[in-house]
């Protein structure tokens, strides 16, 4: 086994799906990491914005929340949050295929629908979670990359809360809800591989494992059927990478 | 002449009122008005209706000491400290709170609907998920909460785009807004450094408007730079100096939030108990915002003050252990 952990095989796997370019909402966490890593090695330009409002983002420290003065002080523009959901609605509304969005929850579907909210009854919860943030608002304006912890209990036939749509109920499952039917989740990415959504029946798949996974393992730790026949395994980070994320991106290990 | 410099007791005794429909500026952790926050806890107003748009510790505190009747939730957490602010996500555990969900981006569209004197707000969004196809309040509920409209939304056709089914909702009427900015004037002009998220619009939105500030700064003075100028003089009631008012979240220009105490309030709420004791010694036994400083310490505070060009202290995140 190679010497890099779950977590940062996840940052980095997050880091190669950006294409230069590309305007990339993130959050905290390992999307902003897995963000910072593609900047600085495979998107040079590629544009960090965040839900409060700060655009064009560049930080030195990494942040701790989506309105930390990290990102603050070290950002293009400092729209008030209103202007963000405005600015990705029109990103929709023109038409426009540069954006892409990191989210996460607590459970997801064979869809890509995802909770946020509450684990159990939504009045009478087992455990209540911070609700929505702005991945409502980004599951339904932008094209998504969705970051899980890949556990049977996480990956459910029927989540407690759709926080965040993915493509509803499989094909035309979003459209009928009224919901932009040309924007919908891309991919999983989780601690195991990385799954995508077959573009006929818009269930998730299997496309890739990590060295430290495999198909089984995959299918073990899922909580409904998922096609693993595509699958490739996934190319280990070099220690380039790994050094540079850790002595680099976060020598606090405030996230990996 | 026309000023309308209070003490911080003597503002939240003038225009805080239980029953109040609240809404305070900042997010999670930067420009939370805690000082305010803290006089409010003294002081014992209580049955708010809270606007919580993106809360941490601020709404947690008051939800702590049943001060909440019913609460508007997008997201409450200290992030990157606290995942899910812990008072708030046990009183929901244990049935003892209304509360209601809307995105975020709804409840900040809200907020500026509000500010724009808007009937209503029409939206593509929270469709195809819980947060319209389940409420958090029921109609019969809300009907029994005066400052409440009786519909979380109503679904309607986009009257433009015939067989577009969209989401309207109602807009809040705000009694009370409370913001922490750098820089106020006693007229009640103010301005506000770095972003400003949804404080212009809540002061605009709200019946009656508290600002505390980092620094007070004369009429003429404040006038001299009217680009940085966020809110008039007729949008505010009152005006408290409150050197770190925000304590422990950031002020931009001025102090990064203070990472060891928010852990140690992490730690302290996870039971009522602990948080009880954390409030009696923090908010209720210090008395004053002056005496809760004294307590901190100057030297913590010094450490807490930004390096300008960075945003942020560089003491901030050597305590940070995974």
């Amino acid at each position: 086994m190679a010497d890099y952990t779950n977590e940062e095989m996840q940052a980095v796997t997050i880091a190669r799906q950006i294409k230069d370019g590309q305007i990339v909402i993130v959050g905290t966490g390992l999307p902003l990491i897995g963000a910072t890593l593609a900047k600085r090695c495979f998107a040079p330009n590629c544009k960090l914005i965040v839900e409060s409002g700060f655009m064009d983002c560049t930080p030195i420290e990494v942040p701790r929340s989506v309105g930390d003065c990290r990102l603050m002080d070290n950002c293009a523009v400092q729209w008030p949050n209103m202007r963000f959901i405005g600015f990705i609605t029109n990103e929709w509304l023109h038409d426009n295929n540069r954006m892409i969005a990191f989210i996460g929850g607590a459970q997801i579907d064979a869809y890509g629908n995802l909770n946020s909210t509450c684990i159990g009854d939504y009045h009478n919860p087992k455990t209540r979670f911070t609700g929505s943030g702005g991945a409502n608002g980004i599951a339904t304006y932008s094209n998504t990359i969705i970051m899980m912890q890949h556990q049977k209990r996480r990956f459910m036939d029927k989540i407690d809360y759709i926080t965040s749509p993915g493509w509803v109920d499989g094909p035309g499952g979003r459209e009928r809800k009224g919901l932009p039917g040309n924007r919908g989740p891309l991919m999983v990415v989780t601690d195991r591989g990385i799954m995508k959504f077959d573009e006929k029946t818009k269930r998730m798949y299997l496309a890739g494992y990590y060295e430290n996974s495999s198909p089984e393992d995959i299918i073990e730790n899922t909580g409904f059927d998922i096609d693993v026949s595509r699958a490739v395994l996934i190319e280990a980070p070099s220690l380039e990478i790994i050094r540079i994320m850790r002595q680099d991106i976060d020598p606090g290990h405030a996230f990996i | 002449m026309n000023s309308k410099v209070y003490t911080l007791s003597d503002a939240i005794e003038k225009f805080v009122k239980s029953g109040d429909y609240v809404c305070f500026g900042g997010f999670t952790t930067n420009r939370k008005p805690y000082a305010a926050v803290s006089e409010i806890l003294r002081q014992g107003q209580k049955d708010f209706i809270a606007d919580a748009g993106p809360a941490g510790g601020d709404w947690d505190m008051l939800i702590g000491e049943g001060r909440v009747k019913a609460y508007i939730n997008c997201y409450t957490a200290n992030s990157g400290v606290t995942n899910v602010s812990r008072r708030f996500r046990s009183a929901i555990e244990k049935g003892e709170l209304i509360f209601e969900d809307y995105s975020q981006g709804v409840a900040i569209l809200l907020l500026h609907a509000a500010a724009l004197g808007l009937p209503y707000l029409p939206v593509r969004l929270m469709m195809g998920s819980d947060l319209t196809d389940k409420w958090g309040i029921s109609k019969e509920v809300r009907k029994t909460i005066e400052k409440l409209p009786d519909d979380k939304f109503v679904y309607v056709e986009n009257p433009f785009n015939p067989g577009e089914k969209i989401v309207a909702l109602p807009v809040p009427k705000l009694d009370l807004a409370i913001i922490h900015v750098q820089k106020a004037s006693p007229d009640g002009t103010v301005s506000i450094e770095g972003d400003e998220f949804h404080d212009i619009d809540i002061a605009v939105a709200a019946k009656r408007v508290i600002v505390t500030c980092e620094e007070l700064v004369s009429n003429e003075q404040i006038r001299k730079n009217p680009d940085s100028n966020s809110i008039p003089t007729f949008c505010v009631d009152a005006v408290v100096h409150a050197p770190y008012g925000a304590h422990p979240s950031q002020c931009y220009n001025y102090y990064d939030y203070d990472n060891q105490f928010l852990k140690v309030y992490d730690v302290a709420s996870k039971t009522q108990e602990g948080f009880d004791d954390f409030v009696k010694e923090w908010v209720y036994d210090t008395g004053s915002h002056e005496a809760y400083l004294n307590k901190l310490g100057a030297m913590r505070l010094i450490d807490l003050k930004i390096v300008p060009g960075l945003g942020y202290s560089l003491i901030t995140n050597k305590e940070v252990t995974k």
